[in-house]
């Protein structure tokens, strides 16, 4: 069993409400949100076209990719709308200390 | 009584719409007629990552067979040349006869075409479908010069996507701008600047004389007395609404169906849906006719509430965009009636946007960056037009204010 690596993103006044930041951690992009009910990590690239979310905006529970409008459930990663069609993948999040970290596999 | 709705193309809108109507209504019969024997698919890579290999035919497809079956949507590859609205009937070319309650027309749009002598006709090629898609990639696998005729969106990004294939590319343009029946020319200059240093050649201001063929080489004559020598010829000259089969019918035309803020158009029973559609906008009080993926798909899904019997009004806000290499340009709403326009920003790393307001509000706005740099303030953008929000023109043009702050007013 591998073992659990939660990462730390940043403290939790460095995103707004209803607002996301991009992390980057080794190789890869996340985007961490801040809904009204908790924070939340989905990958930072669309599924769609290879382009950073990080410029996107947050509806609700909903991301919306800035260059064609495809939009993804910020819960759950679901493509809702095309072009997006492939679900964005979603990671663990937790608040530890005013501090949030992201489980990463 | 079972609701027999017949939809006519078999394009974006078409398929948005039918299934538009089965989530509303488990009885009605849906079959769709379209002109290509392919699912509805997406146009807006072909031009780009299709020709680029980055993405294949079973990529574009926006659902597969077994989605239709499950939602029992029928699809058929015919071609109707007769319409007989009085008694709801059309008319196939192998003599069948469909009947129908209710008829959606999203016959989409076709591609004007250069004036040629007869002899040339089948050399200049254009490009809207699956087909001619495959047939640039496979031609140009072996051309090196290549002219664009038209320097609007479908020319620009084919060159883009030729000049990243190694191709010389040359467009030329009639007018004095690139893109400019709706782009602002210093937005237009950036991209322009683009395409040059990726090493494609820009005329403007010039028209075609002639064009003669020898040895399999194309030479180009301008109206400037210039000539250009090339080895495959591509023509983006603007589209038009494919309304040939209403023309002698009732159906009111005007730059396509004349339709109402509720898809449907002067015939009872008839509604029309994306390109071919002239539709009552009622925020910008007027007609409008729009070739766009997002319109194609929200007028598609409001048409398809209609046929169901859920009244809704069409109030989508127009949005488009276009990527030529890796810059990402978009607009939103209207941009061709304003008294003042707001500028943001001046460097595509991070976006410029152009907003176009009247009497304080934002009706439309264009914006051009690298990637999505632009996206997050143009969706807003549309977002603020929608409501007719009075803004803050200071917040407007500087770029370190968020936009957020203006919805949230």
């Amino acid at each position: 069993m591998s073992e659990e690596i939660w990462i730390e993103v940043g403290s939790t006044d460095s995103i707004e409400e209803e607002d996301l930041i991009r992390f980057d951690h080794q190789d890869k992009t996340f985007c961490v949100y801040r809904l009204t009910d908790g924070f939340y990590a989905t990958d930072g690239i669309c599924t769609h076209e290879a382009v950073h979310l990080e410029d996107g905006l947050v509806m609700d529970d909903e991301i919306e990719c800035p260059m064609h409008q495809g939009i993804f459930n910020i819960k759950s990663g679901e493509a809702l709308s095309p072009p997006a069609c492939e679900d964005l993948k979603t990671y663990p999040v937790k608040v530890d200390n005013d501090k949030i970290f992201i489980k990463i596999d | 009584m079972k609701n027999n709705v017949i939809i006519l193309g078999g394009g974006q809108a078409g398929i948005f719409a039918a299934r538009e109507i089965r989530q509303n209504s488990s009885e009605s019969n849906i079959k769709i007629l379209g002109e290509e024997n392919l699912l509805p698919y997406e146009r807006p890579p072909l031009s780009k990552d299709f020709l680029l290999d980055k993405k294949n035919e079973e990529d574009l497809y926006f659902h597969s067979t077994d989605v239709l079956k499950n939602e029992n949507i029928e699809f058929e590859n015919i071609s109707i040349n007769k319409v007989d609205f009085e008694n709801k009937k059309l008319f196939a070319k192998n003599d069948d006869v469909y009947s129908y309650d209710s008829l959606l027309i999203s016959t989409g749009s076709e591609n004007k075409k250069l004036s040629l002598d007869n002899n040339l006709k089948n050399d200049v090629y254009y490009l809207r479908n699956l087909e001619e898609a495959k047939k640039i990639k496979e031609i140009v696998s072996n051309k090196n010069k290549i002219t664009i005729v038209g320097g609007g969106f479908i020319g620009l990004e084919i060159a883009s996507s030729l000049s990243q294939l190694q191709k010389k590319v040359t467009v030329i343009e009639i007018g004095n701008q690139l893109m400019g029946r709706i782009i602002p020319k210093q937005i237009a200059d950036i991209v322009q600047n683009t395409h040059i240093e990726h090493g494609n050649e820009i005329i403007l201001n010039k028209q075609i004389e002639k064009i003669t063929k020898k040895n399999g080489i194309y030479e180009i004559l301008l109206n400037d007395n210039s000539l250009i020598e090339t080895d495959f010829i591509i023509a983006g000259i603007g589209s038009t609404p494919s309304v040939k089969l209403f023309e002698n019918t009732n159906l009111k035309l005007d730059n396509g169906i004349v339709t109402n803020q509720f898809c449907e158009t002067s015939i009872k029973d008839v509604y029309a849906a994306g390109d071919v559609s002239n539709f009552y906008h009622p925020l910008y009080e007027r007609n409008m006719r729009l070739e766009s993926y997002q319109h194609a798909q929200n007028h598609g899904i409001c048409a398809g509430k209609n046929i169901a019997g859920v009244k809704t009004e069409y109030t989508s806000i127009p949005w488009m965009w276009s990527d030529q290499f890796n810059l990402n340009l978009q607009l939103t709403g209207i941009c061709d009636d304003y008294d003042e326009i707001i500028e943001r920003g001046n460097d595509i790393n991070n976006g410029v946007i152009h907003f176009f307001l009247k009497n304080k509000i934002i009706r439309g706005a264009c914006g051009l960056g690298i990637a999505g740099k632009v996206g997050r303030d143009i969706r807003i953008t549309s977002k603020l037009t929608e409501k007719n929000t009075i803004v803050d023109k200071q917040i407007l043009a500087d770029q370190n204010q968020k936009l957020n702050k203006l919805i949230q007013k």
